[in-house]
């Protein structure tokens, strides 16, 4: 019956491997969709969050930190409830990380506070004694790019439909119309911290980068 | 006899005496039954092996090819059209059957699922964490509250809980001065303890300042006057009122519960919550380790 198909060895292969891709499709797209999904009550990084995460790549935070919490519990006893791939559907990219010369970042917000990312950030030794976290304290006077952060707020919702609000949309008047929700936002985080150059920066329309790092951080939960 | 057996028998005997020699060779026990049965399973192969070659190479002498051959030929070799043999046909039946009861039953149900593992081992462990430690000692308790301490505390107050010089809350103390002045200024309503939201303004002046200062001095000896519109919540000698109210004199269960539940922002910064990531034990072996801090 099938004489004609052992006589076209090339037709064959193409058959087989048709057949084999096909298994395979079904059984991984499938989850693959599922999975990326958003869960549920996600909402999608706010600008000055997404100019935190910027910092975050820009000091390269992730070639000492992971935010992957793997279903282990000698991992979820110390950061809390394993990660899920739906919690990463607004990261692009994601950080998940490699490497853990530092503890997991994916749900620090749980278990630390604004004060204690500022100390840490000034002076990493002054909080955790050992620690060999460099001290990064251009953060509090280099300026976050939050103009940047907008754009890219735009080019997610544009091209991807991540659910951002109507008043994110591109043009010139349109980011200067947001701008005053950003500084907003920003003042919140600045009311939490003591050092009086970053309140003063926040006040004059600025975000240091702490801040911005700050309210990233404080997200990841 | 043909010489095929001979040749047969002649090869399973050199099969046998290399076996037998490998065994005397390595001075294995044959009083042990597993090494004799071992032993006669070894022989039994090698006669197989022998009776099996010998049937296939008479066969191959003797054998001619007949039956119909299919139609087609690949330059001149041709291809009988045989029936499968039946132990194929019954396996690829079989595969069948198996892939019907993997598609509906095997997959579905039985899938192996990282998180249904992790769900199990938490299980588990929690379980036996709670029989073993139902009934802990103090010491025990102590031990644990300095390692959760440790892992989950010392980054804000620091490994010896004395707060790093005002970067958190100062455990080996109460409160001090400043602290009380702001709650009795401020107000206080985040613990969610029974009697609720305490008002702001309770007592000014130089009345706070004697209160703070009896608080901040470790509550000792008998509170002064002013201590009476305090008294009324927080009990005559400041303990709260067996879990009413904060306890000012020193960190209890109840409060320790209490702050890991809420949270709290206060004078120095915000404190997150910790609910749900320790066990009642845990809390408990916090409390009793924390409650030691003041003593050191």
């Amino acid at each position: 019956m099938f004489h004609w198909l052992e006589k076209n060895p090339f037709l064959f292969s193409v058959g087989v491997f048709i057949v084999i891709a096909f298994a395979g499709l079904i059984e991984i797209l499938p989850n693959f969709a599922e999975a990326a999904r958003p869960v549920v009550g996600l909402k999608p990084y706010t600008v000055l969050e997404l100019a935190g995460k910027e910092v975050y790549k820009k000091d390269n935070c992730i070639a000492c930190h992971s935010q992957l919490i793997r279903p282990f519990k000698a991992e979820t006893d110390r950061y809390g409830q394993y990660s899920l791939s739906g919690e990463y559907a607004y990261d692009r990219p994601f950080l998940w990380g490699s490497k853990r010369t530092g503890p997991d970042l994916h749900r620090v917000g749980n278990y630390r506070t604004t004060d204690w990312h500022e100390n840490h950030m000034w002076d990493p030794t002054s909080v955790v004694p050992g620690s060999i976290m460099p001290a990064y304290k251009h953060m509090f006077t280099n300026k976050a790019d939050i103009e940047t952060a907008y754009a890219e707020a735009v080019t997610v919702k544009t091209v991807f439909n991540t659910p951002y609000g109507d008043d994110i949309k591109p043009g010139r008047e349109a980011w200067e119309a947001y701008k005053p929700k950003v500084i907003e936002e920003a003042k919140k985080i600045a009311a939490d911290m003591k050092n009086q150059d970053v309140k003063d920066a926040v006040n004059r329309g600025e975000v240091p980068e702490i801040v911005a790092l700050i309210a990233y951080l404080n997200r990841l939960k | 006899m043909n010489s095929l057996i001979v040749k047969a028998l002649g090869f399973a005997a050199i099969l046998i005496i290399a076996t037998i020699v490998v065994v005397k060779q390595m001075h294995i026990d044959l009083s042990d039954p597993i090494n004799a049965i071992t032993i006669i399973g070894a022989i039994a192969i090698a006669v197989l092996t022998a009776g099996v070659s010998a049937k296939y190479i008479s066969q191959m002498k003797s054998d001619t090819a007949s039956g119909e051959l299919a139609d087609e030929n690949w330059d001149g070799i041709g291809e009988y059209k045989n029936e499968l043999p039946s132990g194929w046909a019954y396996a690829f039946l079989g595969t069948i059957v198996w892939a019907l009861w993997y598609w509906t039953i095997g997959y579905p149900v039985d899938a192996f699922s990282q998180i249904g593992q992790w769900n199990e081992e938490v299980k588990t462990y929690n379980k036996k964490f709670e029989e073993v430690h139902k009934n802990a000692d103090q010491a025990t308790l102590q031990q644990m509250g300095e390692s959760i301490f440790l892992v989950q505390c010392a980054p804000c107050h620091g490994v010896t809980g004395d707060g790093l010089s005002g970067k958190a809350q100062d455990l080996t103390k109460r409160m001090s001065k400043e602290q009380v002045l702001y709650v009795i200024k401020n107000g206080q309503n985040q613990l969610g303890y029974p009697m609720g939201a305490m008002p702001p303004g309770m007592a000014s002046g130089e009345a706070a300042e004697k209160i703070a200062t009896w608080i901040a001095n470790g509550s000792k000896g008998t509170p002064p006057a002013e201590f009476a519109v305090c008294a009324s919540c927080h009990g005559a000698d400041g303990k709260g009122n067996n879990g009413m109210s904060p306890n000012l004199t020193e960190y209890d269960q109840p409060l320790v519960e209490h702050v890991l539940k809420q949270g709290k922002k206060g004078m120095i910064g915000r404190m997150p919550a910790f609910h749900g990531r320790f066990t009642p034990v845990q809390v408990k072996a916090l409390a009793t380790y924390i409650n030691t801090l003041k003593d050191n």
